[in-house]
């Protein structure tokens, strides 16, 4: 399993404890916190969690444009990593807080920007994995006129 | 790979683009109201990142890499699999269209219906292939893995 790979899992299942851990909390009668909590939790299970796993899995399962790059790890996984978990960790720490800080620049900016990372990171993660998406004929052929 | 997994992996990425800019929009319409008619997007939102990308993604990648039969076609009849994948897209086209109202009475249900016998078809094509590491060293598996 690539180190990259180990990345995305292990990030995923600290999002999958931390969103159980969240959605457990919106439904203590302690707070009314709730409402706000669920776009919250359910995008650390949905993203963090099953989409990362996907995300890692794809990257070490799918077969590798060249045979011979087998074991190099590609810049662009590792920037999408960074980009999505640091675009999720900006999401979680401002999205609760949208409707207490309306109008807020510095809440309405790390929206935008946690937003930004969270795109690139996916569309860097779709960079990587289209190019393998080939019939086993086609990669053959490619790897032999390399 | 089969041209029926190349496909519905494909299509479930470009979902997954959709959803994702969709998402990150409706996030920002949050703290910076970008239109009032944004939240009318939450249903498609929904249905490409569950329907379009995750499970369409799963049913791609599993018809692929499940074991393979070692006499005649590798992953079962290839022209099932075909109708699989356009029934599949075809039930997530119809229902996207529902959501803008557009016959939703009649397409909402058609497009559910479409997604029902997709799964039908994955299933029957998946279930003979579901076998122990044992079983597919046996006459009807191939031990050789990957296309």
């Amino acid at each position: 399993m690539p180190p990259i790979t180990r990345w995305f899992i292990k990030a995923g299942i600290f999002w999958f404890i931390t969103g159980i851990i969240l959605a457990f909390l919106a439904e203590l009668p302690v707070h009314s916190a709730g409402a706000l909590l669920l776009p919250v939790y359910w995008h650390m299970l949905v993203i963090g969690w099953i989409t990362q796993v996907i995300i890692g899995v794809s990257i070490w399962m799918f077969p590798r444009k060249k045979r011979d790059r087998l074991k190099e790890q590609s810049k662009i996984t590792v920037a999408s990593f960074l980009l999505l978990n640091s675009g999720l960790v900006l999401r979680f720490l401002s999205e609760p807080f949208i409707p207490m800080f309306q109008g807020d620049s510095l809440i309405t900016l790390s929206v935008i920007v946690s937003s930004l990372l969270q795109i690139l990171g996916i569309l860097l993660y779709i960079a990587e994995i289209w190019p393998r998406l080939q019939p086993k004929s086609t990669r053959k052929k490619k790897s032999g006129d390399s | 790979m089969p041209p029926q997994s190349i496909w519905m992996i494909r299509l479930s990425l470009v979902y997954l683009a959709i959803a994702t800019v969709i998402g990150g929009l409706l996030l920002i319409h949050k703290a910076a109201p970008i239109h009032p008619a944004m939240w009318a997007l939450l249903p498609v939102h929904f249905e490409l990142a569950i329907w379009g990308w995750m499970v369409q993604f799963v049913m791609g990648t599993a018809f692929w890499m499940f074991p393979r039969y070692l006499k005649g076609e590798p992953r079962g009849n290839s022209r099932i699999a075909t109708l699989m994948a356009i029934l599949f897209n075809g039930g997530l086209f119809l229902l996207l269209l529902s959501i803008f109202d557009v016959y939703s009475a009649i397409l909402a249900p058609a497009g559910r219906g479409l997604f029902l016998i997709s799964v039908l078809l994955f299933a029957a094509l998946i279930w003979k292939r579901i076998v122990s590491y044992r079983k597919r060293t046996g006459p009807n598996f191939n031990k050789k893995s990957g296309e």
